[in-house]
């Protein structure tokens, strides 16, 4: 081990980077450093796409996904106190028209994932169109402040002993003996560093990172998405609503700017591509900063008001833009997995891509099962 | 709430079904009309089971125009049906009905300003019937007459499905629960101020396609019979009078009985009896099967078309990147 500085060098500073550098430190005592490109922890995924802490509800057609979603959502929550936001009650609609699913079976559906589900009180049943909605139930789902998170996890970090280098993007990867050099640019010029591992936590930009390192691309998808901004009229202030199963939306408190999130299935997603093996990946950030963002707010509203009317009095006050990266197999069943790829072009390599925040837990056991620390 | 001109948004509904050879045409002079009338639009095209290249050639124009959605029926409904599906899902402020063969979608933003001073729904009335077979304008004249006079419902003589609703005049649309669906006695029925336009239509298609006899009988007999109980009364007040009629033969036949010592003869009168009763039994059967077909086709439950899948509109985003690009295909899911 003479060869490498330290024992892991986790790159991507968002919240599985985090929460992996942690583990690692902390549990497993090993000697871990944090390499994140921007000048914040949890800025891009992290802060815009997880507003909602998963209880199993969102996956009425993949019950391994809803199980695992609900089994991790109590352990998240006690792990992560200060984050979650439940001073409104969150209801899923089920559409009449066009939904994958009907009222009867997303009902049986919880009931086997065990997640808690009422019919809403008639006073909210009653702001639903229902000529278009089945049914509203009343679930126990919450949304997630990304703001106390992110100081969360840097004092995990701090506690834990990691080291983390912020500003500090990493160029390419190269396999040496007994390890992984890393080098990255940083104020003072290209640097390397050497690990017994490394993890790639880069979500979007993962296949630039490893094109550089001249290993073969992983096929994902990626989302170029919107998510409008309202501010909402009682008594939808204190509410978050979803309507399933479709192309439908979801509008839900989003904590750190104190306002709703409005997403829509058919029009948040403003353009998307797939990483193929025989070309270079394009750089997913650079795309989105030239992306000519043109709001699609208005067919989101508009499609909204027509399940519930009450939702004509908001005020729009803006879009968040980013970039969702998903695997293309998803899209087929509903499924949400996590990509973790050991060894993946160079050996003592890992690559992870996660979807969820919770699925954090099923990242660390598969991390826990490394074969080759366990020989070691 | 009327929202102002440039915070409209406007929504036009197409059916399509084995438009192939127009679909192109017809996407372009739409989404032109659109671009340059307003800024929040869409185009909902309904492909009801077309089996010729119509939905390839829709699905590239996806990849051309944004704002354009191609919603595909599961098998062929039939085009009221089609359009049924349309205006379910379509979200604008106002929306137009447009058929790609024969209507002008240029039309469609002075229609809209129509429909926002004042009236829900302004309905298209052809000028003329020009190029039509002669058995069709007279037929046709002929529906219209015994709709509006001996039916009593009105169905304005020449309407076409080409009209534009306000938001309001077509939730009160989609809320009418019929399953044989006419768009032009529908939006008659909840009223909104029906206001119509003339116009020519255009001809997209050389020749243009006509609906065979049979197809305009059917069409003629289903509107009727959705929309009128007065054939059936008719029924009601001949069963009557029939059975009225038969009753006093009886009393006939009773006093001849008693007051004739030998009954002979009488062929007419049986051969007569029995050939008023057959002709009238048949009608009576006829008009009530209708009602009772009818009356089956309401009573069954279920979805009133299905959705194969829904494509959206996706512009490539930029040059350098086009070869790595792939269309936004298929709804993905929540």
């Amino acid at each position: 081990m003479q060869a490498t500085d330290l024992d892991s060098i986790v790159i991507g500073g968002g919240f599985y980077g985090c929460s992996l550098a942690s583990y690692l430190a902390r549990t497993e005592g090993e000697q871990v450093a944090v390499l994140e490109a921007s000048d914040e922890l949890l800025q891009r995924a992290s802060y815009v796409n997880q507003a909602r802490v998963h209880h199993g509800y969102h996956y009425p057609r993949s019950l391994l996904t809803g199980l695992r979603s609900s089994l991790n959502f109590s352990r998240f929550i006690a792990d992560h106190p200060g984050c979650i936001v439940d001073s409104f009650d969150h209801y899923y609609a089920i559409a009449r028209r066009g939904s994958k699913v009907t009222a009867a079976q997303f009902a049986r559906f919880c009931e086997r994932i065990g997640a808690p589900l009422e019919a809403a009180p008639p006073e909210v049943a009653r702001l639903f169109d229902p000529q278009r909605i089945e049914r509203v139930f009343r679930v126990t789902e919450y949304a997630l402040d990304a703001r106390p998170l992110r100081e969360q996890q840097r004092g995990a970090l701090s506690r834990a002993g990691v080291s983390l280098s912020l500003g500090s993007p990493v160029r390419r990867l190269r396999a040496v003996a007994g390890g992984v050099e890393v080098s990255l640019s940083s104020v003072d010029g290209e640097r390397t560093i050497r690990a017994a591992r490394v993890f790639s936590c880069v979500y979007s930009r993962t296949n630039r990172l490893l094109a550089e390192s001249g290993i073969a691309p992983i096929p994902l998808k990626h989302e170029v998405t919107e998510i409008a901004l309202l501010e909402v009229p009682p008594p939808f202030d204190r509410m978050g609503v979803t309507v399933m199963c479709g192309p439908f939306f979801s509008c839900m408190p989003f904590p750190p700017l104190g306002a709703h999130s409005l997403t829509h299935v058919r029009y948040t997603p403003h353009a998307e591509w797939l990483d193929r093996a025989d070309a270079p990946p394009p750089d997913p950030y650079a795309l989105l900063d030239r992306f000519e963002r043109r709001s699609r707010y208005a067919p989101m509203l508009r499609d909204a008001i027509r399940y519930l009317p009450g939702l004509a009095e908001c005020r729009y006050a803006g879009s968040l833009w980013e970039i969702k990266t998903v695997l293309p197999r998803s899209e087929v069943d509903d499924s949400r997995p996590i990509l973790f790829r050991r060894d993946y072009g160079m050996p003592r390599l890992s690559c992870l891509i996660g979807a969820k925040l919770d699925c954090i837990y099923d990242v660390i056991d598969e991390v826990r099962a490394d074969p080759a620390r366990q020989t070691a | 709430m009327k929202p102002a001109a440039a915070d409209l948004f406007v929504s036009v509904v197409a059916p399509l079904h084995d438009d192939g050879d127009i679909v192109d045409a017809f996407v372009d002079e739409t989404m032109r009309m659109l671009s340059e009338g307003y800024t929040n639009y869409e185009l909902v095209l309904v492909d009801d089971g077309s089996r010729d290249d119509t939905v390839e050639r829709a699905s590239a124009q996806l990849r051309r125009y944004s704002c354009i959605r191609l919603i595909r029926l599961s098998r062929r409904f039939g085009q009221e049906t089609a359009i049924s599906a349309g205006l379910d899902s379509v979200i604008g402020d106002y929306v137009a009905v447009v058929l790609p063969d024969s209507d002008p979608p240029g039309l469609v933003p002075a229609l809209v300003e129509r429909s926002r001073s004042g009236t829900g729904i302004v309905f298209g009335i052809r000028r003329n019937r020009r190029g039509e077979p002669l058995w069709l304008r007279f037929g046709a004249g002929l529906f219209y007459g015994i709709c509006n006079r001996l039916l009593g419902f009105q169905l304005p003589r020449n309407s076409t499905h080409f009209r534009v609703l306000s938001r309001q005049a077509l939730n009160a649309v989609v809320q009418v629960k019929d399953r044989t669906r006419y768009l032009r006695t529908l939006s008659a029925y909840v009223g909104y101020g029906n206001q119509g336009f003339e116009y020519d239509p255009v001809t997209r298609r050389q020749p243009p396609r006509h609906k065979s006899v049979v197809e305009s009988i059917t069409l003629a007999i289903n509107i009727v019979v959705a929309n009128s109980t007065r054939p059936l009364r008719l029924v009601t007040w001949l069963a009557m009078l029939i059975s009225g009629l038969y009753l006093l033969y009886m009393g006939y036949i009773v006093l001849i009985y008693l007051l004739k010592p030998r009954v002979a003869e009488g062929w007419v009168t049986l051969s007569l009896q029995s050939a008023v009763a057959f002709f009238f039994l048949f009608l009576i059967l006829t008009v009530l099967s209708e009602y009772l077909g009818r009356l089956l086709g309401e009573v069954k439950e279920g979805p009133l078309y299905y959705v194969l899948e829904e494509r959206n509109s996706s512009v490539l985003i930029a040059d350098e990147e086009r070869r790595n690009v792939v269309g936004h295909s298929v709804e993905s899911d929540r």
